[in-house]
Protein backbone atom coordinates (compact mmCIF):
# COMPACT_ATOMS: atom_id res chain seq x y z
CA UNK A 1 0.00 0.00 0.00
CA UNK A 2 2.72 2.55 1.11
CA UNK A 3 5.15 1.02 -1.65
CA UNK A 4 2.25 2.07 -4.29
CA UNK A 5 2.16 5.61 -3.10
CA UNK A 6 5.45 6.48 -2.70
CA UNK A 7 5.53 4.71 -6.46
CA UNK A 8 2.38 6.82 -7.84
CA UNK A 9 3.97 10.07 -6.12
CA UNK A 10 7.30 9.32 -6.91
CA UNK A 11 5.85 8.97 -10.97
CA UNK A 12 3.65 12.05 -10.62
CA UNK A 13 6.79 13.99 -9.69
CA UNK A 14 8.49 12.77 -12.88
CA UNK A 15 5.60 14.21 -15.18
CA UNK A 16 5.56 17.33 -12.42
CA UNK A 17 2.72 17.45 -10.80
CA UNK A 18 0.62 20.19 -8.59
CA UNK A 19 -1.46 19.41 -5.72
CA UNK A 20 -5.48 20.37 -6.67
CA UNK A 21 -7.12 20.93 -3.23
CA UNK A 22 -10.94 19.14 -3.18
CA UNK A 23 -12.86 20.49 -0.48
CA UNK A 24 -15.98 19.64 1.16
CA UNK A 25 -18.16 22.05 2.65
CA UNK A 26 -21.86 21.91 4.32
CA UNK A 27 -24.36 24.50 4.63
CA UNK A 28 -27.65 25.88 5.35
CA UNK A 29 -28.45 28.30 2.94
CA UNK A 30 -26.29 30.98 3.43
CA UNK A 31 -25.27 29.79 6.27
CA UNK A 32 -22.31 27.34 6.36
CA UNK A 33 -22.36 24.56 8.71
CA UNK A 34 -19.00 24.30 10.93
CA UNK A 35 -20.12 21.41 13.34
CA UNK A 36 -16.58 22.56 14.55
CA UNK A 37 -18.36 23.23 18.23
CA UNK A 38 -20.58 20.91 19.29
CA UNK A 39 -23.55 21.59 17.04
CA UNK A 40 -24.96 24.55 15.20
CA UNK A 41 -28.59 25.57 15.61
CA UNK A 42 -30.29 27.13 12.79
CA UNK A 43 -34.26 28.60 13.23
CA UNK A 44 -36.98 29.29 10.60
CA UNK A 45 -39.84 27.97 10.78
CA UNK A 46 -38.80 25.06 13.32
CA UNK A 47 -35.06 25.19 15.04
CA UNK A 48 -32.90 22.83 13.55
CA UNK A 49 -29.81 21.38 15.33
CA UNK A 50 -26.98 19.32 12.99
CA UNK A 51 -25.01 17.10 14.99
CA UNK A 52 -23.51 14.95 12.14
CA UNK A 53 -22.67 15.07 8.33
CA UNK A 54 -20.44 12.11 7.50
CA UNK A 55 -19.98 10.58 3.90
CA UNK A 56 -17.58 8.97 1.41
CA UNK A 57 -15.97 10.48 -1.40
CA UNK A 58 -14.97 7.83 -3.81
CA UNK A 59 -13.27 7.02 -7.32
CA UNK A 60 -12.46 11.10 -7.80
CA UNK A 61 -12.14 11.74 -11.84
CA UNK A 62 -11.79 15.05 -13.53
CA UNK A 63 -13.17 15.09 -16.99
CA UNK A 64 -12.60 17.46 -19.87
CA UNK A 65 -15.52 17.57 -22.47
CA UNK A 66 -17.78 14.45 -20.80
CA UNK A 67 -14.23 12.34 -21.14
CA UNK A 68 -12.14 11.13 -18.26
CA UNK A 69 -8.76 13.05 -17.92
CA UNK A 70 -7.75 11.77 -14.43
CA UNK A 71 -8.32 9.91 -11.65
CA UNK A 72 -7.32 9.19 -8.03
CA UNK A 73 -7.05 4.87 -8.32
CA UNK A 74 -8.56 2.92 -5.46
CA UNK A 75 -9.59 6.51 -3.73
CA UNK A 76 -11.96 6.04 -0.72
CA UNK A 77 -12.60 9.05 1.45
CA UNK A 78 -14.43 9.21 4.76
CA UNK A 79 -15.32 13.10 4.95
CA UNK A 80 -16.40 14.13 7.99
CA UNK A 81 -17.80 17.77 7.97
CA UNK A 82 -17.14 18.19 12.03
CA UNK A 83 -13.17 17.42 10.88
CA UNK A 84 -11.24 20.03 8.61
CA UNK A 85 -8.96 18.16 7.79
CA UNK A 86 -10.83 15.08 6.67
CA UNK A 87 -12.24 17.57 4.43
CA UNK A 88 -9.47 18.77 2.33
CA UNK A 89 -8.20 16.35 -0.13
CA UNK A 90 -4.98 17.35 -2.16
CA UNK A 91 -5.13 15.56 -5.52
CA UNK A 92 -1.75 15.20 -7.00
CA UNK A 93 -2.48 16.03 -11.03
CA UNK A 94 -0.29 16.55 -13.67
CA UNK A 95 0.73 20.11 -13.94
CA UNK A 96 -1.09 20.78 -17.53
CA UNK A 97 -4.21 19.25 -16.80
CA UNK A 98 -7.50 20.48 -18.15
CA UNK A 99 -10.55 19.70 -17.02
CA UNK A 100 -14.34 21.38 -16.98
CA UNK A 101 -16.14 18.63 -14.53
CA UNK A 102 -15.14 17.01 -11.46
CA UNK A 103 -17.20 13.44 -10.60
CA UNK A 104 -17.48 10.96 -7.69
CA UNK A 105 -18.91 8.54 -6.27
CA UNK A 106 -21.24 9.49 -2.82
CA UNK A 107 -20.77 6.44 -1.44
CA UNK A 108 -18.81 3.01 -1.87
CA UNK A 109 -19.49 0.58 -4.95
CA UNK A 110 -20.37 -2.80 -4.32
CA UNK A 111 -17.65 -4.76 -5.27
CA UNK A 112 -15.66 -2.73 -2.54
CA UNK A 113 -18.76 -3.53 0.00
CA UNK A 114 -17.72 -7.59 -0.14
CA UNK A 115 -14.06 -7.36 0.21
CA UNK A 116 -14.25 -8.00 4.04
CA UNK A 117 -12.28 -6.37 6.39
CA UNK A 118 -10.29 -3.01 5.17
CA UNK A 119 -8.45 -0.25 6.83
CA UNK A 120 -7.67 3.41 6.48
CA UNK A 121 -10.87 5.52 6.37
CA UNK A 122 -12.64 1.83 5.23
CA UNK A 123 -11.93 0.66 8.85
CA UNK A 124 -14.91 -0.58 10.07
CA UNK A 125 -14.41 1.08 13.35
CA UNK A 126 -14.90 4.72 11.59
CA UNK A 127 -18.59 4.21 12.18
CA UNK A 128 -19.77 3.64 8.47
CA UNK A 129 -20.95 0.21 8.77
CA UNK A 130 -23.72 -1.77 9.41
CA UNK A 131 -22.96 -5.03 11.33
CA UNK A 132 -26.09 -6.86 10.91
CA UNK A 133 -26.17 -6.57 7.41
CA UNK A 134 -23.08 -6.02 5.80
CA UNK A 135 -22.24 -3.04 4.07
CA UNK A 136 -21.14 0.96 4.18
CA UNK A 137 -22.73 3.58 4.72
CA UNK A 138 -22.76 6.07 2.45
CA UNK A 139 -24.40 9.21 3.82
CA UNK A 140 -24.89 10.31 7.65
CA UNK A 141 -26.99 13.07 8.44
CA UNK A 142 -27.57 13.17 12.27
CA UNK A 143 -29.46 16.38 13.99
CA UNK A 144 -32.57 17.44 15.89
CA UNK A 145 -35.63 19.30 15.18
CA UNK A 146 -38.60 20.37 16.92
CA UNK A 147 -41.06 18.43 14.29
CA UNK A 148 -39.46 15.14 15.28
CA UNK A 149 -41.36 13.69 18.23
CA UNK A 150 -38.57 11.04 19.02
CA UNK A 151 -36.74 11.00 21.81
CA UNK A 152 -34.62 13.88 22.21
CA UNK A 153 -36.54 15.52 19.00
CA UNK A 154 -33.52 13.49 17.04
CA UNK A 155 -33.42 12.75 13.38
CA UNK A 156 -30.61 10.11 12.03
CA UNK A 157 -30.10 9.23 8.26
CA UNK A 158 -27.81 6.91 7.85
CA UNK A 159 -27.95 6.29 3.73
CA UNK A 160 -26.75 3.00 2.13
CA UNK A 161 -26.87 -0.30 0.38
CA UNK A 162 -25.39 -2.03 -2.36
CA UNK A 163 -26.90 -4.66 -3.75
CA UNK A 164 -29.89 -4.38 -5.96
CA UNK A 165 -32.62 -3.14 -5.78
CA UNK A 166 -31.69 -1.07 -2.94
CA UNK A 167 -28.18 0.51 -4.79
CA UNK A 168 -27.88 3.55 -3.04
CA UNK A 169 -24.61 4.54 -4.68
CA UNK A 170 -24.62 7.75 -6.35
CA UNK A 171 -22.23 9.19 -8.98
CA UNK A 172 -22.09 12.32 -8.91
CA UNK A 173 -20.49 15.06 -12.16
CA UNK A 174 -19.96 19.20 -11.10
CA UNK A 175 -19.23 21.60 -13.52
CA UNK A 176 -16.21 23.56 -12.58
CA UNK A 177 -14.24 26.00 -13.61
CA UNK A 178 -10.44 25.46 -14.08
CA UNK A 179 -8.81 26.05 -10.17
CA UNK A 180 -5.98 25.28 -7.55
CA UNK A 181 -9.11 25.31 -4.93
CA UNK A 182 -12.58 23.24 -5.83
CA UNK A 183 -14.97 23.71 -3.02
CA UNK A 184 -17.63 21.35 -3.24
CA UNK A 185 -20.40 22.26 -1.23
CA UNK A 186 -23.38 20.56 0.11
CA UNK A 187 -26.29 22.08 0.73
CA UNK A 188 -28.74 20.88 3.34
CA UNK A 189 -31.71 23.32 3.03
CA UNK A 190 -33.09 21.56 -0.09
CA UNK A 191 -33.05 18.24 1.38
CA UNK A 192 -34.83 19.00 4.99
CA UNK A 193 -37.56 21.02 3.31
CA UNK A 194 -38.06 17.97 1.05
CA UNK A 195 -39.07 15.79 4.07
CA UNK A 196 -41.28 16.01 6.60
CA UNK A 197 -39.66 15.13 9.93
CA UNK A 198 -42.58 14.89 11.70
CA UNK A 199 -43.08 11.73 9.64
CA UNK A 200 -40.04 10.64 8.48
CA UNK A 201 -36.80 10.84 10.64
CA UNK A 202 -34.85 8.06 10.67
CA UNK A 203 -33.57 5.52 7.97
CA UNK A 204 -31.02 3.24 8.94
CA UNK A 205 -31.26 -0.08 6.53
CA UNK A 206 -31.23 -0.25 2.89
CA UNK A 207 -34.95 0.04 1.42
CA UNK A 208 -36.64 1.94 -1.38
CA UNK A 209 -37.25 5.11 0.78
CA UNK A 210 -32.95 5.00 1.11
CA UNK A 211 -32.42 4.96 -2.21
CA UNK A 212 -34.79 7.64 -3.24
CA UNK A 213 -32.99 9.71 -0.32
CA UNK A 214 -29.40 8.99 -1.76
CA UNK A 215 -30.86 10.58 -4.48
CA UNK A 216 -32.15 13.77 -3.79
CA UNK A 217 -28.93 14.16 -1.52
CA UNK A 218 -26.63 14.05 -4.74
CA UNK A 219 -28.87 16.56 -5.91
CA UNK A 220 -27.44 18.32 -3.32
CA UNK A 221 -23.92 19.19 -4.31
CA UNK A 222 -22.61 22.39 -6.05
CA UNK A 223 -19.11 23.51 -6.83
CA UNK A 224 -19.26 26.76 -4.96
CA UNK B 1 27.91 -30.72 28.41
CA UNK B 2 27.31 -26.65 27.15
CA UNK B 3 27.73 -28.48 23.46
CA UNK B 4 25.35 -31.54 24.05
CA UNK B 5 22.74 -28.85 25.04
CA UNK B 6 23.08 -26.72 22.16
CA UNK B 7 22.96 -30.20 20.00
CA UNK B 8 19.72 -31.09 21.73
CA UNK B 9 18.14 -27.51 21.55
CA UNK B 10 18.80 -27.06 17.53
CA UNK B 11 17.52 -30.96 16.96
CA UNK B 12 14.73 -29.64 18.85
CA UNK B 13 14.25 -26.77 17.12
CA UNK B 14 14.87 -28.67 13.44
CA UNK B 15 11.83 -31.22 14.68
CA UNK B 16 9.25 -27.97 15.49
CA UNK B 17 10.36 -26.55 12.25
CA UNK B 18 9.13 -29.69 10.54
CA UNK B 19 6.15 -29.70 12.64
CA UNK B 20 5.02 -26.89 11.40
CA UNK B 21 6.06 -27.59 7.64
CA UNK B 22 3.75 -31.07 7.98
CA UNK B 23 1.14 -29.22 9.41
CA UNK B 24 0.05 -26.60 7.37
CA UNK B 25 -2.71 -24.03 8.60
CA UNK B 26 -5.00 -24.66 6.14
CA UNK B 27 -5.34 -27.31 3.40
CA UNK B 28 -7.90 -28.07 0.56
CA UNK B 29 -9.30 -31.42 1.67
CA UNK B 30 -9.00 -34.00 -2.20
CA UNK B 31 -11.58 -33.57 -4.21
CA UNK B 32 -13.13 -30.62 -2.22
CA UNK B 33 -14.20 -27.28 -4.09
CA UNK B 34 -12.05 -24.22 -4.48
CA UNK B 35 -12.78 -22.27 -1.39
CA UNK B 36 -14.87 -18.89 -1.71
CA UNK B 37 -12.26 -17.05 0.77
CA UNK B 38 -10.05 -14.65 -1.44
CA UNK B 39 -6.38 -15.75 0.77
CA UNK B 40 -4.71 -13.60 -1.48
CA UNK B 41 -6.10 -10.81 0.76
CA UNK B 42 -5.45 -12.21 4.44
CA UNK B 43 -2.71 -14.76 3.24
CA UNK B 44 -2.75 -17.15 6.62
CA UNK B 45 0.36 -17.09 9.08
CA UNK B 46 0.78 -18.82 12.27
CA UNK B 47 1.28 -15.74 14.29
CA UNK B 48 -2.30 -14.07 12.81
CA UNK B 49 -4.21 -17.55 13.57
CA UNK B 50 -2.67 -17.47 16.75
CA UNK B 51 -3.92 -13.49 17.41
CA UNK B 52 -7.11 -15.33 16.33
CA UNK B 53 -7.24 -17.54 18.33
CA UNK B 54 -6.48 -15.45 21.66
CA UNK B 55 -9.23 -13.35 20.74
CA UNK B 56 -12.11 -15.90 19.72
CA UNK B 57 -11.90 -17.55 23.18
CA UNK B 58 -11.49 -13.60 25.01
CA UNK B 59 -14.17 -12.14 26.65
CA UNK B 60 -12.26 -9.05 26.42
CA UNK B 61 -14.88 -8.50 23.04
CA UNK B 62 -18.09 -8.21 25.14
CA UNK B 63 -18.98 -5.27 26.58
CA UNK B 64 -18.91 -6.34 30.19
CA UNK B 65 -15.79 -8.82 29.22
CA UNK B 66 -18.03 -11.33 30.49
CA UNK B 67 -18.52 -13.03 27.12
CA UNK B 68 -16.54 -14.57 24.47
CA UNK B 69 -17.10 -16.13 21.02
CA UNK B 70 -16.49 -19.56 22.50
CA UNK B 71 -19.40 -18.74 25.04
CA UNK B 72 -22.13 -19.98 22.34
CA UNK B 73 -19.22 -21.72 19.98
CA UNK B 74 -17.65 -24.69 21.99
CA UNK B 75 -15.52 -26.44 20.07
CA UNK B 76 -16.76 -30.00 21.28
CA UNK B 77 -19.87 -29.32 20.26
CA UNK B 78 -18.74 -28.18 16.72
CA UNK B 79 -18.63 -24.98 17.81
CA UNK B 80 -22.10 -24.10 18.81
CA UNK B 81 -24.28 -23.58 21.84
CA UNK B 82 -25.13 -27.43 22.47
CA UNK B 83 -28.73 -27.79 24.71
CA UNK B 84 -29.59 -24.10 24.16
CA UNK B 85 -31.95 -23.41 21.69
CA UNK B 86 -31.41 -19.41 21.17
CA UNK B 87 -27.60 -17.78 21.88
CA UNK B 88 -27.14 -16.31 24.66
CA UNK B 89 -25.41 -12.83 25.57
CA UNK B 90 -23.88 -10.71 28.00
CA UNK B 91 -26.43 -10.32 31.40
CA UNK B 92 -27.63 -13.28 30.67
CA UNK B 93 -29.82 -11.70 27.63
CA UNK B 94 -31.30 -14.00 25.19
CA UNK B 95 -30.55 -13.86 21.52
CA UNK B 96 -33.13 -14.99 18.47
CA UNK B 97 -31.69 -17.53 16.72
CA UNK B 98 -29.67 -20.44 17.20
CA UNK B 99 -26.10 -20.18 17.26
CA UNK B 100 -24.48 -21.75 14.40
CA UNK B 101 -22.03 -24.27 13.76
CA UNK B 102 -18.72 -22.90 12.88
CA UNK B 103 -17.01 -24.98 10.35
CA UNK B 104 -15.65 -25.22 6.57
CA UNK B 105 -16.57 -21.31 6.30
CA UNK B 106 -13.85 -20.63 3.75
CA UNK B 107 -16.12 -22.69 1.38
CA UNK B 108 -19.13 -19.94 2.44
CA UNK B 109 -20.47 -16.92 0.79
CA UNK B 110 -23.03 -15.55 3.11
CA UNK B 111 -23.05 -16.04 6.75
CA UNK B 112 -25.83 -16.42 9.31
CA UNK B 113 -29.20 -17.81 9.28
CA UNK B 114 -30.34 -14.85 7.13
CA UNK B 115 -27.29 -14.57 5.23
CA UNK B 116 -27.07 -10.96 6.93
CA UNK B 117 -23.18 -11.14 6.74
CA UNK B 118 -21.52 -10.66 3.25
CA UNK B 119 -17.73 -11.69 4.01
CA UNK B 120 -16.14 -13.91 6.95
CA UNK B 121 -14.01 -10.97 7.98
CA UNK B 122 -16.69 -8.53 9.09
CA UNK B 123 -19.07 -12.22 10.50
CA UNK B 124 -17.73 -11.16 13.79
CA UNK B 125 -18.64 -7.33 13.84
CA UNK B 126 -22.50 -8.98 14.35
CA UNK B 127 -22.38 -10.65 17.14
CA UNK B 128 -20.12 -7.75 18.75
CA UNK B 129 -22.38 -5.17 18.58
CA UNK B 130 -25.26 -6.85 18.54
CA UNK B 131 -27.86 -6.00 21.93
CA UNK B 132 -28.61 -9.60 22.69
CA UNK B 133 -25.22 -11.04 22.09
CA UNK B 134 -21.66 -9.11 23.14
CA UNK B 135 -23.25 -5.57 23.50
CA UNK B 136 -19.99 -3.61 22.45
CA UNK B 137 -18.84 -1.04 20.03
CA UNK B 138 -15.73 -2.63 17.76
CA UNK B 139 -14.32 0.97 18.64
CA UNK B 140 -14.46 0.05 22.19
CA UNK B 141 -12.69 -3.15 21.47
CA UNK B 142 -9.96 -2.00 19.49
CA UNK B 143 -9.36 0.38 22.30
CA UNK B 144 -9.25 -2.04 24.99
CA UNK B 145 -7.02 -4.33 22.45
CA UNK B 146 -4.71 -1.23 22.16
CA UNK B 147 -3.75 -0.85 25.91
CA UNK B 148 -3.68 -4.52 26.61
CA UNK B 149 -0.14 -6.24 26.76
CA UNK B 150 -0.78 -9.15 25.63
CA UNK B 151 -2.22 -8.07 22.59
CA UNK B 152 0.45 -5.26 21.79
CA UNK B 153 2.78 -8.77 21.16
CA UNK B 154 0.82 -10.99 19.51
CA UNK B 155 -0.22 -7.30 16.89
CA UNK B 156 2.91 -6.82 16.70
CA UNK B 157 3.51 -10.86 16.18
CA UNK B 158 1.05 -10.95 13.32
CA UNK B 159 0.87 -7.98 11.61
CA UNK B 160 4.40 -6.31 12.64
CA UNK B 161 2.09 -3.19 14.30
CA UNK B 162 1.30 -3.43 18.16
CA UNK B 163 -1.84 -1.38 17.57
CA UNK B 164 -4.51 -2.99 16.96
CA UNK B 165 -7.00 -1.76 14.14
CA UNK B 166 -9.93 -2.94 13.13
CA UNK B 167 -9.23 -4.36 10.10
CA UNK B 168 -6.82 -6.25 11.61
CA UNK B 169 -8.83 -7.51 14.54
CA UNK B 170 -11.09 -8.89 12.11
CA UNK B 171 -8.96 -10.27 9.68
CA UNK B 172 -7.05 -12.12 12.62
CA UNK B 173 -10.12 -13.62 14.02
CA UNK B 174 -10.80 -14.67 9.99
CA UNK B 175 -7.57 -16.55 9.73
CA UNK B 176 -8.46 -18.62 13.21
CA UNK B 177 -12.29 -19.62 11.75
CA UNK B 178 -10.64 -20.14 8.49
CA UNK B 179 -8.73 -23.07 10.20
CA UNK B 180 -11.65 -24.77 11.45
CA UNK B 181 -11.49 -27.38 8.39
CA UNK B 182 -13.59 -30.58 9.57
CA UNK B 183 -12.62 -33.38 6.70
CA UNK B 184 -11.83 -36.58 8.78
CA UNK B 185 -14.89 -37.94 9.85
CA UNK B 186 -15.56 -41.61 8.86
CA UNK B 187 -17.07 -40.73 5.64
CA UNK B 188 -14.65 -39.13 4.49
CA UNK B 189 -12.23 -42.28 4.67
CA UNK B 190 -15.08 -44.23 2.94
CA UNK B 191 -14.79 -41.75 0.22
CA UNK B 192 -10.90 -42.13 -0.09
CA UNK B 193 -11.17 -45.23 0.28
CA UNK B 194 -9.84 -46.15 3.73
CA UNK B 195 -12.67 -47.07 5.50
CA UNK B 196 -16.14 -48.97 4.59
CA UNK B 197 -20.05 -47.95 5.88
CA UNK B 198 -21.88 -50.73 7.44
CA UNK B 199 -24.67 -52.17 5.52
CA UNK B 200 -27.09 -49.40 8.07
CA UNK B 201 -25.09 -46.48 7.22
CA UNK B 202 -24.61 -47.71 3.50
CA UNK B 203 -28.40 -47.73 3.26
CA UNK B 204 -28.57 -44.55 4.79
CA UNK B 205 -26.15 -43.22 2.54
CA UNK B 206 -28.23 -44.14 -0.60
CA UNK B 207 -31.47 -43.04 1.11
CA UNK B 208 -29.58 -39.54 1.98
CA UNK B 209 -28.38 -39.01 -1.65
CA UNK B 210 -32.35 -39.71 -2.76
CA UNK B 211 -33.89 -37.46 0.17
CA UNK B 212 -31.64 -35.15 1.69
CA UNK B 213 -28.68 -34.10 -0.92
CA UNK B 214 -30.53 -31.93 -3.54
CA UNK B 215 -29.56 -29.15 -0.17
CA UNK B 216 -27.40 -30.83 1.59
CA UNK B 217 -24.43 -31.62 -1.14
CA UNK B 218 -21.51 -33.67 -0.71
CA UNK B 219 -18.88 -32.82 0.37
CA UNK B 220 -19.47 -29.78 2.45
CA UNK B 221 -23.24 -31.25 2.96
CA UNK B 222 -24.63 -27.95 2.31
CA UNK B 223 -25.56 -26.07 -0.84
CA UNK B 224 -24.84 -22.75 0.75
CA UNK B 225 -28.72 -21.61 -0.11
CA UNK B 226 -31.62 -20.09 1.34
CA UNK B 227 -34.28 -22.43 1.76
CA UNK B 228 -37.96 -22.75 3.85
CA UNK B 229 -37.46 -26.18 4.72
CA UNK B 230 -41.31 -25.90 6.15
CA UNK B 231 -41.18 -25.29 9.80
CA UNK B 232 -44.24 -23.97 10.77
CA UNK B 233 -43.70 -20.19 12.32
CA UNK B 234 -42.97 -19.61 15.88
CA UNK B 235 -45.41 -16.99 16.78
CA UNK B 236 -42.76 -16.28 19.78
CA UNK B 237 -40.27 -15.35 17.48
CA UNK B 238 -42.22 -14.37 14.40
CA UNK B 239 -38.84 -14.84 12.56
CA UNK B 240 -39.34 -14.08 8.56
CA UNK B 241 -35.52 -15.19 7.82
CA UNK B 242 -33.93 -14.10 4.61
CA UNK B 243 -36.22 -11.58 3.96
CA UNK B 244 -35.38 -9.55 6.78
CA UNK B 245 -32.21 -8.78 4.53
CA UNK B 246 -33.62 -8.67 1.40
CA UNK B 247 -36.75 -7.11 1.46
CA UNK B 248 -38.06 -9.55 -0.64
CA UNK B 249 -41.41 -11.45 -0.10
CA UNK B 250 -40.13 -14.19 -1.83
CA UNK B 251 -37.47 -14.84 0.65
CA UNK B 252 -40.27 -15.34 3.65
CA UNK B 253 -38.92 -17.76 5.84
CA UNK B 254 -36.20 -19.09 4.25
CA UNK B 255 -32.95 -19.76 6.65
CA UNK B 256 -29.29 -20.79 5.40
CA UNK B 257 -28.94 -24.85 4.91
CA UNK B 258 -26.81 -25.82 7.68
CA UNK B 259 -23.96 -28.24 7.21
CA UNK B 260 -24.60 -31.59 8.68
CA UNK B 261 -20.73 -32.55 9.46
CA UNK B 262 -20.60 -32.68 12.78
CA UNK B 263 -24.49 -32.75 13.53
CA UNK B 264 -24.60 -35.87 16.10
CA UNK B 265 -22.57 -32.65 18.50
CA UNK B 266 -24.51 -29.74 17.56
CA UNK B 267 -27.85 -29.81 18.10
CA UNK B 268 -30.06 -28.24 19.22
CA UNK B 269 -31.28 -27.71 15.61
CA UNK B 270 -32.63 -25.49 13.13
CA UNK B 271 -32.84 -21.70 12.95
CA UNK B 272 -34.48 -21.51 16.09
CA UNK B 273 -33.25 -24.68 18.12
CA UNK B 274 -36.88 -26.03 18.51
CA UNK B 275 -35.01 -30.15 17.67
CA UNK B 276 -33.18 -31.77 20.08
CA UNK B 277 -32.92 -34.72 18.70
CA UNK B 278 -32.38 -35.89 14.93
CA UNK B 279 -35.33 -38.64 15.02
CA UNK B 280 -37.45 -34.95 15.38
CA UNK B 281 -35.60 -33.30 12.72
CA UNK B 282 -36.54 -36.68 10.39
CA UNK B 283 -40.17 -36.55 11.71
CA UNK B 284 -40.03 -32.93 10.53
CA UNK B 285 -39.34 -33.51 6.99
CA UNK B 286 -41.38 -36.69 6.80
CA UNK B 287 -44.94 -35.58 8.97
CA UNK B 288 -44.33 -32.04 9.85
CA UNK B 289 -43.69 -29.78 6.28
CA UNK B 290 -46.06 -27.09 6.41
CA UNK B 291 -46.95 -25.69 2.70
CA UNK B 292 -46.44 -22.18 2.31
CA UNK B 293 -45.73 -19.96 -1.19
CA UNK B 294 -42.08 -19.97 -0.64
CA UNK B 295 -41.59 -23.44 0.76
CA UNK B 296 -38.66 -25.00 -0.95
CA UNK B 297 -39.88 -26.60 -4.18
CA UNK B 298 -38.03 -29.48 -3.28
CA UNK B 299 -39.94 -30.24 -0.53
CA UNK B 300 -43.38 -29.71 -1.88
CA UNK B 301 -43.38 -33.49 -2.78
CA UNK B 302 -43.61 -35.54 0.52
CA UNK B 303 -40.38 -37.58 2.13
CA UNK B 304 -41.54 -40.77 2.08
CA UNK B 305 -39.39 -42.69 4.62
CA UNK B 306 -40.85 -45.59 6.60
CA UNK B 307 -39.00 -45.17 10.29
CA UNK B 308 -36.41 -47.97 9.74
CA UNK B 309 -35.35 -46.02 6.68
CA UNK B 310 -35.21 -42.97 9.16
CA UNK B 311 -32.88 -44.84 11.38
CA UNK B 312 -30.52 -45.81 8.66
CA UNK B 313 -30.32 -42.10 7.41
CA UNK B 314 -29.12 -41.23 10.78
CA UNK B 315 -26.95 -43.70 10.89
CA UNK B 316 -25.34 -42.57 8.03
CA UNK B 317 -25.11 -38.88 9.58
CA UNK B 318 -23.33 -40.51 12.35
CA UNK B 319 -20.49 -40.95 10.15
CA UNK B 320 -20.08 -37.43 9.59
CA UNK B 321 -18.82 -36.86 13.29
CA UNK B 322 -14.74 -35.93 13.11
CA UNK B 323 -13.68 -36.65 16.57
CA UNK B 324 -9.99 -34.98 15.04
CA UNK B 325 -12.67 -31.68 14.84
CA UNK B 326 -13.62 -32.01 17.95
CA UNK B 327 -10.53 -32.36 20.23
CA UNK B 328 -7.92 -30.79 17.59
CA UNK B 329 -5.68 -29.21 20.38
CA UNK B 330 -5.29 -26.25 17.55
CA UNK B 331 -8.54 -24.82 17.84
CA UNK B 332 -8.77 -25.39 21.71
CA UNK B 333 -8.90 -22.51 24.26
CA UNK B 334 -4.57 -21.10 23.98
CA UNK B 335 -4.53 -21.82 27.77
CA UNK B 336 -0.38 -20.89 27.61
CA UNK B 337 -1.32 -17.35 25.98
CA UNK B 338 -3.60 -16.78 28.51
CA UNK B 339 -1.05 -17.97 31.49
CA UNK B 340 1.24 -16.15 30.80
Amino acid sequence: MFICLFLFVGLALAQQTKNIELKFSASFGTDAISLSDTSSFFSKKDSIEISSIRFYCSNIQFLKDGKKVWEEKSSYHLIDIANKNSSKLNLPVPKNLIYDEVKFNLGIDSLTNEMGAMGGDLDPTKGMYWAWNSGYINFKLEGKSNKCKTRNNEFQFHIGGYSLPYNALQLITLPTKYAEKINVDLDITKFLSSINLAEENHIMSPSAKALVMAQNIAKLFSVK
Amino acid sequence: MKKKVLIVICSLLIVFAFKTVTEPLFVVPTKWPKPAYDFTKNPVSVEKVELGRALFYDPILSRDSSVSCASCHSQFTAFTHVDHALSHGINDRIGNRNSPALMNLAWQNKFMWDGAVNHLDVQALAPISNHLEMDEKIENVIKKLQRNNLYKKLFKNAFGDSLATGEHTLKAISQFMLTLVSSNAKYDSVMLGKAKFTEQEKKGYVLFKKNCATCHTEPLFTNASFQNNGLPVDTTLNDIGRMGITHNPSDSLKFKVPTLRNIEFSQPYMHDGRFKKLQEVLKHYVFGVTKSKTLSPHLTKPIMLKPSEQVDIISFLLTLTDKKFLFNQRYSYPKKLFSK
